[in-house]
């Protein structure tokens, strides 16, 4: 087996073992067994579980040239840059809910791996959020919000409607898709926040 | 060493924030000008080259500088 083929086979096999079992639960003799490789060959192609860990998020998630293309390709509003690059990251999620496992385990494993994921996921989106909505109270162009809290309440109702969505199957939300329920509540998200779309003159 | 013509100063700012100025500068300048940008996202490297490849606008210059980074573009 060349080096790359055997990289990506350890990559899939840890990632189902991450998303059933989260990172403490599993060890890298149990990924090296899975693969049919010693320990040894495990770390020519990964120096620890935790570079192994990374590793698996980072093929989880979407290539950070398809955030800044769609950061890009329209225009450059807070409302339609965060609706663009949130359905980026819903699409990549719903291709492969593993990703929404292994989150909820590390929010259960706590420390460490909860902040890793919080970096690797949620982190660039939510300094969007707060950052944009600083300057927009500058301009008078959102309500006296905290801008920390509308972030969290952001996060929150994407992560219910993906757990909804991809998790759980709610059948109350069979009718609609992941990506048309994402739309509806960044509406009400920027209702909420008292979002002004006109830009100041 | 080209000349430059504009700075941006997008230190401490992630993704999306630094590609959204270097849009926002690049717009108001003319073809053949050039903008220095200094960031700290060590995810700028891989979003510059991105951005140029995007909108067609030249990365003529991608390196480490102090504790980040500098990048020339140039408006095609």
């Amino acid at each position: 087996m060349k080096a790359a083929e055997r990289r990506a086979s350890i990559l899939a096999v840890a990632k189902v073992l991450f998303a059933d079992k989260g990172f403490y639960a599993v060890s890298v003799d149990e990924i090296a067994r899975r693969v049919g490789v010693s320990p040894a060959v495990l770390y020519q192609h990964f120096a620890s579980k935790e570079e192994l860990y990374e590793a698996v998020l980072d093929s989880l998630a979407a290539p950070r040239e398809t955030y800044v293309e769609a950061a890009l390709d329209g225009p450059d509003d807070f409302a339609s840059v965060l609706h663009r690059i949130t359905r980026v990251f819903i699409a990549r999620v719903e291709e492969d809910p593993d990703y929404i496992r292994m989150e909820l385990l590390s929010a259960l494993e706590g420390g460490e791996i909860a902040k890793r994921f919080f970096a690797s996921r949620w982190q660039s989106i939510v300094d969007y959020i707060e950052y944009s909505l600083q300057e927009l109270a500058r301009e008078k162009r959102v309500s006296a919000v905290n801008e920390r809290t509308a972030a969290l309440l952001f996060q929150g109702m994407v992560r219910e409607a993906i757990y909804s969505k991809c998790i759980i199957n709610a059948e109350r939300y069979q009718e609609i898709s992941l990506d048309k329920l994402i739309g509806q509540l960044l509406q009400l998200f920027f209702q909420a926040i008292g979002y002004n779309t006109a830009e100041k003159a | 060493m080209s000349e430059v013509n504009q700075e941006l100063d997008a230190r401490g700012l992630n993704c999306p924030l630094p590609i959204l100025r270097a849009k926002k500068a690049i717009a108001g300048m003319a073809e053949g000008e050039v903008l220095k940008i200094l960031a700290t996202d060590p995810g700028s490297v891989k979003d510059f080259e991105a951005f140029c490849k995007q909108t067609g606008n030249e990365l003529l210059q991608s390196q480490s500088a102090g504790d980040g980074f500098e990048f020339l573009i140039r408006r095609q």
